[in-house]
């Protein structure tokens, strides 16, 4: 079990003034069986009205819409976490489960995916965690981490026929690897412990219960990650999603920390 | 019938049709034309009891597929019985995830319901389609009425028949039913849509506003109509005749310039009605079309009073072997298109169209369903003054008010060509009014 404090700043800059803009931000994260969340602090700059939703798959949002004119849009927010509470997540509506079963958007298997699942060796008897980690080790040994390699909208069939992506690509090509195996998973967000940008993995669903492996790392998911959002894909869990009216061309700056807290 | 006073009128109506603007929009080849949709002056006629048969079996089907989808975007027990496979669920285009856990007002989903069916030479109807989406073609028999009834006013006060007109007031009462309060608008995506004359038409009989994305916003939760003097005032219902997609790019498709940012989000809050409720493609899918006879058992403990044409789900082994060797007897149906498009029929196909077709088939085989070909009864229509009978299918209109409300009308769309069983007005096909007599 630890103690952490999360840090997460998202800062826009825009080229030239943006006139109004629409905004969806999924960056709460929340509390479950395996996390405490405590202390949230949000700020939005320039200041403006947001209002919370959720998304179909309960993942909190805010929203809004900022009708003055600015030249940068910052989003920050503050977090403590107890993590590491539970080896698994047991949602307490289990109606969204089946979902998960199903191949959808950028998790899709192509050609080159299901051939190299063929190619690794499953016990048929073994059970789906041991499964799940034997396909992750195998994703993880035959696949490269290369940063800026991918975009948002990299399937799994094109990254891996690339032979290369960032933990977006890895966790999409899991997915495609346990739906082959015919086992449920989803995609997460969240972050690690130390500085740099958001994570993502993957849980897989066994004996009815949601465990975590970060394929990325090759290793079960630990007391020194915070999930965020979950979903089908990385599509469903867009952290930002922004309508913009003028603006130009802009740069985007992710900050991430995540401490310990002392005792 | 040939004695009719009205059919001598055929060409004054469809010339007042033109004049009104009545026209049907279609895209071909990247291009947008608008066709007349030519109007056939001899009526489908239906007698009251064959019409209140239909009109019990319709109200039964739109009600266990209002309960289907309140199902499916909450505890999905249907599937968690296993009467339907869950891959004709989460694998559909139609599905969308978005949708989960939103409840809209009084669990209506599918407000207004177009139902496509077909009378076979046995006398029997037989659903072919359900559209819960954005069904289109109630305006084209209202004001055809309307005209002939200006041409021919004899015709009508000689025979009883429903007057067709009051769809208005039914759609109206649909509306305030589920209307959160404030007003009631018509949303359309603009006039090169394909129905836009129907869309003004609607808004014109009903009292609604007409109205584009642009005149719609969000605020403080709410949606609002911007008046001419840039005034906000509430708004209660859309009826929105723009697909899920484009609906609104802050939860759907971010590349829709018609939409209205953040309105599916007030909608989740249950401030304002939308008519259809996103999501329903999961519902109208030609694959879950084999499943509505056993939704009709499992939500109603009724057996279904109105049959589906037989169909046959290659994704079950027993069928697909039954689709392999009945294989020019039937009809193939890609389950993602729409429009009379995707459809092949077994015998028109050369042998390497067929051997291609199969391949697909071995490989997708939830994609297609196979139906038998019904010989449906013909309709005559007047070609150069001479009665020739041609395919015809009916789209009822079931509307979910206060309580389901069968419209005693129906758009009655044949075939020009002789020897095509595909109707849609987007193929170029014509349509007729369809009579209910009331006694």
């Amino acid at each position: 079990m630890k103690r952490l404090h999360l840090s997460y700043d998202m800062l826009i800059e825009y080229s030239k003034a943006v006139e109004r803009c629409n905004f969806t931000i999924k960056c709460i994260p929340t509390d479950s069986m395996r996390q405490s969340i405590s202390n949230v602090r949000i700020s939005i700059s320039p200041d403006v009205k947001y209002y919370y939703g959720k998304d179909g798959l309960n993942n909190i949002q805010i929203y809004g819409v900022n009708e003055n004119s600015h030249k940068t849009f910052r989003f920050h927010l503050e977090a403590d976490a107890r993590t590491g509470l539970s080896e698994y997540e047991k949602d307490i509506n289990d109606d969204l489960d089946m979902i998960f079963r199903h191949e959808h958007g950028l998790n899709t298997a192509g050609e080159n995916i299901k051939s190299f699942y063929k190619d690794i060796w499953l016990l048929r008897e073994a059970d789906d965690y041991s499964k799940a980690k034997i396909l992750m080790h195998e994703l993880n040994a035959n696949f490269k981490y290369v940063p800026l390699s991918t975009d948002v909208n990299t399937s799994a069939e094109e990254a891996f026929t690339q032979g290369h992506g960032v933990c977006q690509d890895y966790a999409h090509i899991f997915i495609a690897l346990l739906h082959l195996a015919g086992i449920s998973a989803r995609y997460v967000t969240g972050f690690i412990v130390g500085e740099g940008q958001s994570h993502a993995w993957v849980e897989i669903l066994h004996n009815n219960k949601w465990y975590g492996f970060d394929p990325t790392h090759d290793k079960i998911v630990t007391d020194g990650y915070i999930r965020l959002g979950i979903g089908r894909d990385a599509a469903d869990c867009m952290i930002n999603r922004g309508i913009m009216h003028g603006g130009g061309p802009h740069t985007q700056t992710i900050t991430v920390q995540v401490n310990e807290i002392e005792k | 019938m040939e004695n009719l006073a009205l059919l001598e009128h055929t060409d004054t109506v469809n010339e007042l049709l033109a004049r009104y603007g009545v026209r049907f929009g279609i895209y071909k080849n990247n291009e947008f034309k608008e066709q007349l949709f030519p109007f056939d002056a001899i009526p489908r006629i239906i007698e009251e009891q064959e019409f209140a048969y239909l009109e019990k079996g319709l109200k039964q089907r739109v009600v266990a597929l209002n309960l289907f989808l309140k199902d499916i975007y909450s505890k999905k027990q249907i599937v968690k019985d296993g009467v339907i496979p869950e891959d004709f669920i989460f694998a559909s285009s139609g599905y969308m995830v978005e949708c989960e856990g939103v409840t809209p007002p009084k669990d209506v989903y599918s407000h207004i319901s177009g139902i496509d069916l077909v009378k076979g030479k046995d006398g029997q109807w037989y659903i072919l389609e359900d559209n819960l989406r954005v069904p289109s073609g109630a305006s084209y028999p209202m004001i055809a009425r309307e005209l002939c009834r200006r041409s021919s006013p004899d015709t009508f006060s000689e025979l009883k028949i429903e007057d067709n007109r009051n769809y208005a007031k039914l759609l109206r009462r649909t509306f305030d039913n589920v209307n959160t309060g404030g007003h009631t608008v018509i949303l359309t995506p603009g006039r090169y849509n394909a129905a836009y004359f129907e869309h003004s038409y609607l808004a014109e009989q009903t009292g609604a506003h007409l109205v584009n994305g642009s005149e719609l916003v969000v605020k403080d939760d709410k949606l609002f109509f911007k008046t001419a003097d840039q005034k906000l005032e509430r708004v209660g219902a859309v009826y929105r005749r723009i697909s899920d997609e484009y609906l609104d790019p802050m939860n759907f498709n971010p590349e829709s310039l018609i939409g209205i940012p953040h309105i599916y989000d007030v909608f989740k809050k249950g401030n304002v009605a939308l008519l259809n409720a996103p999501g329903n493609g999961v519902a109208d899918d030609k694959g879950i079309y084999y499943f509505v006879p056993k939704m009709i058992k499992y939500y109603l403990n009724e057996e279904p009073i109105l049959s589906n044409a037989p169909t046959y789900l290659p994704f079950y082994e027993d069928d697909y072997k039954y689709v392999l060797e009945h294989f020019d007897d039937l009809v193939l149906k890609d389950v993602a298109e729409a429009g009379g498009y995707g459809v092949v029929f077994g015998n028109t196909m050369t042998k390497q169209q067929k051997e291609d077709f199969l391949k697909l088939l071995e490989k997708e085989p939830r994609r297609f369903i196979a139906q038998e070909v019904i010989d449906f009864q013909d309709l005559d229509i007047l070609e150069d003054g001479e009665p020739v009978p041609r395919k015809a299918d009916l789209r009822a209109f079931v509307l979910m008010a206060d309580e389901p409300l069968v419209w005693k009308s129906g758009l009655t769309r044949f075939s020009r060509n002789p020897d095509s069983f595909i109707v849609n007005s987007s193929q170029g096909g014509g349509f007729k009014d369809t009579w209910i007599l009331s006694q």
